[in-house]
């Protein structure tokens, strides 16, 4: 069991290296000059010369890289070009909005699918089960900003029941929560629809199988036996799903936030490229990559604690 | 007809709507999309304008059109490319297995820590938002998918009994997984092709809403949503018009992919 | 007890089970033999209302005087596991693998009974001590993975038990055990059946256990039950012509296996299949494979006669 930790952590931290040179990579490859970008075209030969020195561009690449990576270890990611002030205090700023709003999103999300999934897995075959999947195919089909737009359109622009956008800041804290609820609406209806569809499909199958007739003839009602044994079963997969939609969750906070002009991270990556800010950028695509693939290491590891089936195979 | 599953009839209605519609586009629209006519902005459906007119006076069906045609051909572009990379590592995974298969899979699993999203960021961070960005950045996140469904495709086609007869008889690797592989992995491939297809249209989307995709002036139901957003309390409606095609055509392809894999349910075809 | 009068169960492809009547008391030990498709599953799942949805069932059903011909799954509830119990055939998939098999068992005592988590696991350790589960304590803390198929059978079995049914019903409780495990379990359906006075069904298409374990046997064949009585009667001098067939097919460890030219013995067997729902006659469902057929028995239905409750025309019924 340990051993088996051990490997997925190894393999883990493998992966994350194996992500900081893509990402290092693919930023650095063009010959462009950031200090070009930042000092502007009439910039002095000396004073470009000066600063390239000072951001130590003149570095052979590997070392950049590595001067690089043992920064972001202490959570130094270097100095933003536009804002001047280091990253790390932009994304500190910045990470309490994002996470805030991702981990409601989740949540949401889980709750919705979980409870439509077996909701339609027990109305197999009548119109419940026929209702939840059109509306997943619909959910899956619609783009997440569109959403956003037309729940705006609708709650805000029509009825002005909630803000269209935009963050007063935590001093308000039921004007934060106004401002935070069509977005995290948004993001789980779109979230839900695959997350669903999962959950009926595992219920289903897991219902199919001999332990459910046993759990019958005990004398146990339908309620039971889909709540705590149907369930419980079918989450097994459902897992995996969950932690191959932390990549649909980034994507979908970062879209998000710029739909509504919420003040977190996914605003700032995109202020970033107006301002050519490549180290902000390169950090925040680095932190993003690693929440993905943390997700995946830490759903690996889920695995094994929900199922025991799985730790006696190890 | 009948004997059609509902989900693929419905999609290939949808599909050749959208098709339709963006290869009318080269040849004719209701009116020069790029026509600016600020006096008639915001205009109402009419008989000449059928949907109406944006903020600067242009036509909005026509606008529409040219959107359908972008995000076919960035769905197409980007699929194709990334699938054929896809399915030749694939091929080459199964074929020769061992460490390459390794690499492979390893590569695989890196890149799904970059959703599109992420990587044409990074792009765009890096050469600036194009168009081709966007392309580039849907290519490349479909070249893991393609390559894991035809790899796990094709090892199950390696240990049929007819493919170790041809190894028995002398042929080789690549001519095996020309001649024996491929053909019966192309349903499996073909119905992955139709699904990425939507998701490429979903993605175009939201990189041309983002301002990472298609450039203004050039027409995109992800940008058109972007300006409607901001007009939001003058005219809803142009909201509402793009999306609704973004819809439709992401649902005509998903409908149509599943509608394809029923049909092409593995218990029910003969495999050569 | 149960009373079973003229049970008719159809589904849209054909009529699975005809006018069965059946008694049973308490304390009885009835065997239904048949093979696969004769309907033999299906009875047993009609006694606990677990039929599938796509059934229609007419006739009477009654346990304990109550009638229980329309009863919806709620009416059906109180009396699974406290009435009447059911092992099925595949120990190794009826178990939930995500919970320790003492928790499984326990799980009706705390619903059914309202027992403390202390009481039911003294309960659980005591039935399992009763279905020869050797070290019942550290046996209850394992999951179904950990335990061989005989193994999780007795778990079955004690689960089955733990609220004290009147009726066990087991159907091919050994199908799926080696040869001595299943010996050993069908020994022990048997014993507990004694001890508690409770009732016993087996259902098997094993005639040795059968014979071990049941005083009366009920054969069926197609959806009908084609002769019944006393377990060794049958047994040893069948007369329907199903049951003869059945019977002969038994390989004979005693039996010579050349005959006197020398060439190896062929093993009897009853020529044909058995039809496929739709495929069953309106008469007699033996027809088309039998060797005393007459040219009506496949359209007249066959009136059951004589102490056998024969279901054949052709044959004259004797105790």
């Amino acid at each position: 069991m340990t051993y088996f930790i051990l490997r997925r952590t190894l393999g883990f931290i493998g992966t994350l290296f194996a992500v900081s040179i893509v990402v290092f990579a693919t930023m650095n490859i063009l010959p462009g000059d950031p200090a070009m970008s930042i000092l502007g075209l009439e910039a002095t030969e000396d004073a470009l010369a000066a600063l390239r020195e000072d951001l130590g561009l003149n570095a052979p690449v590997h070392i950049r890289y590595f001067e690089w990576i043992t920064g972001a270890f202490v959570g130094d990611f270097g100095t933003s070009h536009s804002f001047r002030v280091p990253v790390s205090e932009l994304i500190g700023e910045r990470l309490g909005m994002t996470i805030s709003l991702a981990v409601a999103g989740m949540l949401l999300t889980l709750v919705l699918a979980l409870s439509l999934g077996i909701f339609a897995a027990s109305k197999h075959r009548q119109i419940g089960d026929w209702g939840v999947m059109f509306l997943s195919q619909l959910g899956i089909a619609v783009p997440a900003f569109w959403l956003s737009i037309l729940l705006v359109l609708l709650f805000a622009v029509k009825l002005r029941w909630l803000p269209p956008g935009g963050f007063a800041g935590w001093d308000d804290p039921v004007a934060a929560m106004r401002s935070l609820i069509l977005p995290t609406v948004a993001l789980a209806l779109v979230q839900s629809s695959v997350l669903a569809r999962v959950t009926r499909s595992s219920a289903l199958e897991v219902m199919r199988q001999d332990f459910t007739r046993t759990a019958r003839a005990s004398g146990l009602s339908q309620r039971r036996i889909l709540w705590r044994h149907v369930l419980p079963n079918a989450l097994v997969p459902i897992v995996t799903i969950v932690g191959m939609q932390f990549a649909a969750l980034v994507t979908g906070t970062i879209v998000i936030e710029n739909v509504f002009y919420l003040p977190g991270l996914g605003r700032l990556i995109f202020q970033s490229i107006s301002n050519r800010d490549l180290p902000t950028v390169q950090a925040l695509v680095m932190l993003f990559a690693a929440i993905v693939v943390t997700a995946n290491f830490i759903v690996d590891l889920l695995y094994v604690v929900i199922d025991p089936r799985l730790k006696a195979r190890q | 007809m009948t004997r059609l599953p509902a989900n693929f009839l419905l999609g290939a209605v949808l599909v050749s709507l959208m098709v339709g519609l963006a290869a009318l586009s080269l040849v004719w629209t209701p009116h020069d999309p790029t026509a600016l006519d600020i006096r008639n902005k915001f205009a109402d459906p009419s008989m000449t304008n059928w949907l109406g007119t944006d903020k600067l006076g242009r036509d909005v069906v026509s606008q529409l059109m040219l959107g359908a045609r972008n995000s076919m051909t960035v769905a197409l572009v980007a699929v194709l490319m990334g699938g054929s990379i896809g399915v030749v590592l694939g091929l080459l995974a199964a074929g020769i297995g061992g460490w390459v298969e390794d690499l492979v899979m390893r590569l695989a699993d890196l890149s799904f820590a970059f959703p599109a999203l992420l990587f044409a960021i990074m792009l765009a961070a890096v050469f600036g938002p194009s168009l081709s960005n966007a392309v580039f950045a849907i290519a490349f996140i479909n070249i893991p998918i393609f390559a894991r469904v035809t790899r796990a495709s094709a090892n199950q086609i390696w240990t049929r009994d007819y493919v170790m007869a041809a190894r028995a008889a002398g042929m080789g690797t690549f001519a095996i997984s020309r001649d024996h592989i491929l053909p019966n992995i192309a349903a499996a491939i073909i119905v992955q092709a139709t699904i990425e297809f939507a998701v490429a249209i979903l993605a175009e989307a939201a990189l041309s809403y983002l301002g990472l995709g298609a450039q203004p002036p050039a027409a995109s139901w992800g940008r058109m949503l972007s300006e409607a957003q901001t007009l939001m309390y003058l005219a809803p409606e142009l909201a509402i018009y793009p999306g609704l095609c973004i819809v439709a055509a992401v649902l005509g392809f998903g409908l149509l992919g599943d509608g394809l894999r029923d049909i092409t349910d593995p218990r029910l075809v003969r495999e050569r | 007890m149960i009373k079973l009068d003229t049970l008719s169960v159809t589904f849209a492809a054909g009529s699975a089970l005809r006018d069965i009547s059946l008694k049973i008391a308490p304390g009885d030990r009835l065997g239904i033999v048949g093979e696969s498709g004769s309907g033999k599953s299906l009875l047993a799942s009609c006694l606990m209302g677990m039929a599938p949805d796509a059934a229609t069932l007419s006739g009477t059903l009654t346990i304990d005087g109550v009638d229980m011909s329309d009863a919806d799954e709620e009416t059906w509830r109180p009396l699974r596991a406290r009435r009447v119990a059911m092992i099925f055939q595949e120990p190794m998939s009826a178990l939930n693998p995500l919970r320790r098999v003492g928790d499984t068992v326990a799980e009706p005592l705390r619903l059914h009974f309202g027992l403390s988590r202390d009481e039911a696991a003294k309960r659980v350790a005591e039935l399992f001590a009763e279905v020869d589960l050797p070290n019942p304590e550290r046996r209850a803390r394992m999951f179904p993975h950990e335990l061989s198929g005989g193994q999780r059978q007795r778990v079955l079995i004690a689960l089955a038990l733990a609220c004290d049914p009147a009726l066990l019903i087991a159907d091919e409780p050994t199908t799926a055990l080696d040869a001595n495990v299943a010996l050993q379990v069908t020994d022990l359906l048997v014993d507990l059946s004694e001890k508690r006075g409770m009732a016993l069904v087996l259902i098997s298409h094993d005639l040795a256990s059968v014979a071990r374990s049941t005083e009366r046997v009920a054969v069926m064949y197609g959806g009908d039950i084609v002769e019944r009585g006393g377990t060794d009667d049958v047994l040893h001098a069948p007369q329907h012509p199903y049951t003869r067939g059945l019977l002969a097919a038994r390989p004979d460890p005693q039996a010579a296996l050349r005959d006197e030219q020398g060439k190896r013995k062929r093993l009897p067997t009853i020529p044909g299949n058995v039809p496929p729902l739709s495929g069953l006659a309106q008469g007699c469902r033996f027809a088309g494979r039998c060797a005393l057929e007459r040219p009506d028995c496949a359209t007249a239905r066959p009136v059951p006669h004589g102490p056998r409750m024969l279901l054949c025309p052709v044959v004259e019924g004797a105790a």
